[in-house]
């Protein structure tokens, strides 16, 4: 019993420790879900590290308002109750939001945020519906959603068309789950609005090999375009394997998770890659002030930038994402007048982001009670020379027609 | 109208992608064959193949040539390693407790590799040049060929091992019978040990035609799930098997996706072998080259 | 459970197969039970949420471990059960509109019948073949859900499910939810307890042993086969169920084979064909992740900068559950249950020993 004992003294004088120093900094705490093990880890190998990069840089520079600002980070492996559980860990520490990681995971806690009255930012997953901020009060997918991206990708193989769709072939190749059938009704109108014939060619999980579709592609249904929508292995074989059959990847645009460097790489290099198209939510390439800013601040402590910096697509998209909270939490400081803001303060600090660019790594949002998305911007890159060049300015596609759907819930 | 054209397509992707998956199956049939015991973590051998020669190309700088054959040592000592310590102790035990330990070790590996050798993708080029190689209306893709043809060498060296030499002879009549096995003075464990070192070697070219093919990281053992309908199907315990079984799961999935998926709407590419396997395991549950020795309940 | 007896005195058959062998054993349990109610009132929302995972869990637990525990079968797609029991009760639920005291038993039976069907091939199969023939099952169940809309409630294959409701409360927070999950947590715990001391289960106990015996001495083993596959898949739609209400969604996406394979480490950790081990597994599974982050959190600074520890959680979890499930095959394949025997029966004739 006595090693029980001591074993409880230690937790105990542990956890007055933790305690204490919380009470003496009065931290503005943010809940940050991460996957860096399960199916989508090779996002959150570089996703996360670039959120707490960000946050790093806006403590070093004296927080927020005066307050530091601790991300709380969990790594939930993809699975919903541990998604739960974290949730209520995060809570309990008194986050302010909650960055959520999965779509499926998104959904489960859309109800407790609803309860709880804390806001939860989805950006790139999650339900498209929930950018409807009269439905989904406290769901913020910030940067654009499945459907938002289905129309940018309609909107700019209309473009690279010559003006028009009519009597245009599209196939969609797509992931065969949840989220890549997300975009269909988006797809399915716009085939009627813009009179474009689509084929879909789906690849179910695990993705590691993709040559009957891409032969279907290639040889039978011979599209004017390929949209591609897959994760994980999957968009480097597809890469890869069209390049084999010869389909020109100029006339290949990915969705947001199929297009980072990561999937050049494993596809074969930029060589193999070349002309591939890859739409954006987060600016890429490391040409942003607040990157070099990271790199001044590491320099500062006398580290090198960490290596997590070179796969700039999702280390961008971690900066964003945590960009876009300071800044929310900043606007609750504002309006609040002081830094001991509520869950709800920052609910409302979302929905007054406006103009907020970050030297155009984040695409020009506006958020408000209504947009929860902030307008769906993308924007469009393509693989070129052995990096990602900039093919279109931000830009958001068929506004009329996504606030149809999403009033109707789709 | 029928295509022909694109039929033919179909095919000849379904033979050589199905001898890629054969390559990864041999590894599994040999285990079984030798040792009784079945290996869950076969992907993850892949993948810790994958990460070795990419570790040693790109954390070394070491050239291609020595470090396959590194990686091939490295596989065949942590077959030996991993046999010794985890899966002895297990002989005689249900075979939960094996496919548990199997489970278990995948995900050790799974969390151990990006800790060793990085998170990141890392690409794995192979010293071919990358354009396809066009035999009239064929067009082959290097790498896939080179998997193939090793999975056929491999056909060819264990047929040899198995039939002429002497160890091969001796490791059959261990997988025959154990207990007859070390009565006519056969060292049964050293046989265990030499399986699983094997296994290694296969898993260590295994991870080479893959890796160069997926690109390496944690992913790549993705591809160990595609074992089971091959083995199935081929039957358990024969090399032969994991080559036929390799090549219907490839043609299979090929021809599904064709023509199955406009109709279902849906990518039918994964479940077809598993349908084909539940078929198979109800009719035949040895498979087609496999030894009618399954246990009838 | 908690009390040591001082020697052996049972003269009875009765007296060994007692529930409760001595007057204190009654007492523990009371003990627990109460520690069990006051906990909700005095812990923080946080730590009762974590107790509601280890009650579902306890409940799938228990459920695999009648099947491979007891019965010595081999399933590695049970999570595919979960999901069928989680989706029949969510379109009960959301179609039809009824309460969870239709849709839990509902979504139980449903379980109960597929898993059924996927154990026929243990009627001609066993072992290896059984385990492939299992996993097969999962990615048939998972397919067709995925792709069946009228099953998954349409391309997004997740149905979101209100929270039940009792006499008029919707029950919302942890700690309503605490009491809801309790009940079938020990409903479950009571009725394994029973299963396994009745004909039924010493049927089972009989097949897994020996089943050439069994079938002998009078034991139709096809019929016990397909039973426990149909108990066992029951236990795993029930817990999919609860999972379905306490998430507040059904989704395919949390019921794949790492999920199985999840539930299999708690019986082999726990220890196989044992009631108190479920419950050890469903704790020690649960609780591992949120120790190794508590721990890493609290001292890891002391050996790693921020950026590596991060890195480091997720991963050594992984190792550690890994290397735990094969550590306890190689060196204790009874499990937590038999450490905790061990430590009981060496204090049973302690201090004298000899």
């Amino acid at each position: 019993m006595r090693s029980f004992k001591s074993l409880g003294a230690v937790v105990g004088a542990a956890a007055l420790a933790l305690s204490a120093s919380a009470f003496a900094q009065k931290d503005i705490v943010i809940g940050l879900q991460c996957d860096r093990t399960g199916p989508t880890q090779t996002v959150g190998v570089f996703l996360c590290p670039g959120y707490h990069d960000y946050i790093a840089l806006v403590n070093s520079k004296g927080g927020v308002g005066g307050a530091k600002i601790r991300a709380l980070e969990i790594d939930h492996e993809y699975k919903v109750p541990s998604a739960v559980e974290s949730y209520e860990r995060h809570k309990k520490e008194g986050a302010v939001l909650i960055s959520l990681y999965g779509t499926p995971q998104t959904q489960a806690l859309t109800q407790r945020l609803t309860e709880d009255k804390i806001a939860g930012t989805s950006p790139g997953f999650g339900s498209a519906a929930a950018a409807n901020g009269d439905k989904f009060p406290y769901i913020f997918p910030i940067a654009a959603s499945y459907w938002s991206q289905a129309a940018g990708a309609v909107q700019f193989v209309k473009d690279k068309l010559g003006g028009s769709l009519r009597g245009k072939k599209i196939a969609y190749l797509y992931f065969d789950n949840p989220a890549g059938r997300e975009p269909l009704p988006v797809l399915e109108a716009l085939v009627k609005e813009e009179g474009f014939e689509m084929r879909t060619f789906a690849v179910p999980s695990p993705g590691v090999e993709m040559g009957a579709q891409v032969i279907d592609i290639a040889q039978r249904f011979k599209p004017d375009f390929v949209i591609a929508h897959l994760f994980g292995r999957s968009p480097s074989v597809s890469i890869k394997e069209l390049k084999r059959v010869g389909y020109p990847l100029s006339k290949v645009v990915s969705f947001v998770w199929g297009s980072a460097e990561a999937d050049i790489i494993a596809a074969g290099g930029w060589a193999t890659a070349e002309g591939y198209y890859g739409l954006q939510f987060a600016g890429v390439g490391s040409n942003y002030p607040v990157l070099k800013e990271i790199t001044e601040m590491y320099k500062k402590q006398g580290k090198a930038a960490p290596k997590e910096m070179a796969s700039t697509v999702f280390y961008n998209r971690g900066v964003l994402i945590a960009a876009i909270h300071v800044e929310a939490i900043s606007n609750a400081v504002k309006a609040k007048g002081g830094t001991n803001i509520t869950p709800h303060d920052v609910k409302l600090g979302f929905e007054k982001i406006k103009g907020f660019t970050l030297g155009g790594l984040v695409p020009p949002l506006e958020i408000n009670n209504v947009d929860h998305e902030g307008g769906g911007w993308v924007q469009i890159f393509q693989a070129k020379g052995g990096k990602w060049v900039k093919s279109t300015e931000w830009f958001k596609a068929y506004p009329t027609l996504l606030k149809k759907m999403l009033a109707t819930g789709g | 109208m029928f295509d022909w054209g694109f039929t033919l397509a179909l095919v000849t992707n379904g033979v050589l992608i199905g001898l890629m998956y054969s390559l990864i199956a041999l590894g599994f049939v040999l285990v079984y064959k030798a040792t009784d015991a079945i290996n869950f973590a076969q992907g993850e051998f892949v993948m810790l193949a994958g990460f070795i020669i990419t570790g040693m190309l790109l954390l070394a700088g070491a050239p291609f040539w020595l470090s396959v054959p590194v990686a091939v040592l490295g596989m065949v000592a942590f077959g030996f390693g991993l046999e010794r310590v985890v899966l002895r102790p297990l002989i005689g035990r249900p075979i939960i407790a094996v496919i548990m330990a199997t489970i278990g070790l995948a995900t050790v590996l799974r969390g151990a590799a990006p800790l060793f050798f990085g998170a990141e993708t890392q690409a794995l080029p192979l010293p071919i040049p990358d354009e396809p190689i066009v035999l009239g209306p064929f067009s082959l893709p290097p790498g896939q060929v080179v998997g193939a043809l090793l999975s056929l060498g491999f056909l060819a060296a264990f047929s040899w091992f198995f039939l002429k030499s002497r160890m091969g002879v001796a490791m059959r009549a261990v997988a025959d019978n154990q207990q007859v096995a070390m009565a006519m003075g056969i060292n049964v464990e050293r046989y265990f040990a030499i399986a699983w070192g094997m296994a290694g070697i296969v898993a260590a070219l295994g991870g080479l035609a893959w890796g160069a093919l997926l690109g390496v990281d944690v992913h790549l053992a993705l591809v160990g799930l595609k074992v089971f309908p091959v083995v199935i199907l081929g039957g358990l315990d024969s090399v032969l098997g994991a080559i036929v079984g390799g090549l219907i799961v490839g043609i299979v999935e090929n021809l599904a996706a064709g023509y199955l998926d406009p109709l279902v709407g849906g990518g039918t590419k994964d479940f077809a072998p598993y349908v084909l396997m539940i078929l198979m395991l109800m009719i035949r549950p040895y498979g087609i080259f496999g030894k009618r020795r399954i246990e009838r309940v | 459970m908690f009390h040591r007896e001082s020697g052996y005195y049972k003269t009875s058959y009765a007296a060994d197969m007692a529930l409760y062998p001595l007057p204190i054993a009654r007492w523990t349990v009371a003990a627990v039970a109460l520690a069990t109610c006051i906990a909700p009132f005095v812990l923080h929302e946080y730590y009762v949420s974590i107790l509601n995972l280890i009650m579902v869990a306890t409940v799938g637990a228990l459920g695999l471990n009648i099947l491979v525990g007891y019965t010595g079968q081999i399933s590695i797609g049970h999570a595919a059960f979960m999901s069928v029991g989680a989706y029949t009760a969510a379109n009960l639920a959301v179609r039809l509109d009824l309460p969870f005291w239709v849709t839990l038993p509902a979504g139980g039976l449903m379980a109960a019948a597929i898993g059924a069907i996927v154990g026929i091939p243990s009627l001609r199969i066993k072992g290896l073949y059984l385990a492939i023939a299992t996993l097969a099952g999962q990615l048939i169940i998972e397919w067709t859900i995925n792709h069946v809309p009228w099953i998954s409630g349409g391309a997004q294959a997740s149905i979101e499910v209100p929270r039940p409701t009792l006499f008029g409360t919707q029950l919302k927070t942890q700690f309503q939810l605490y009491w809801f999950l309790l009940f079938f947590a020990v409903l479950a715990i009571v009725g394994t307890l029973n299963l396994v001391r009745s004909r039924i289960g010493r049927a089972f106990i009989a097949i897994r042993d020996q089943d050439i015996a069994a079938e002998i001495i009078g034991i139709n083993i096809f019929r016990y086969k397909l039973l426990a596959f149909a108990i066992s898949s029951f236990y795993a739609g029930v817990t999919g169920v609860l999972y379905t209400y306490y998430l507040g969604i059904a989704n395919y996406e949390q019921f794949q084979i790492v999920t199985s394979i999840d539930y299999l480490a708690m019986i082999i950790i726990g220890g196989l064909g044992s009631i108190l081990g479920s419950i050890f597994g469903a704790i020690f599974v649960t609780l591992l992740p949120i120790v190794i982050r508590l721990g890493m959190e609290n001292w890891g600074s002391f050996l790693f900068g921020d950026a590596d520890i991060r890195n480091l959680i997720p991963n050594l979890r992984l190792i550690l559950f890994g290397g735990l499930i094969i550590l306890f095959l190689v060196l204790e394949p009874e499990g937590l249950n038999r450490l905790w025997r061990n430590i009981r029966s060496y204090f049973r004739v302690w201090p004298f020993s000899y």
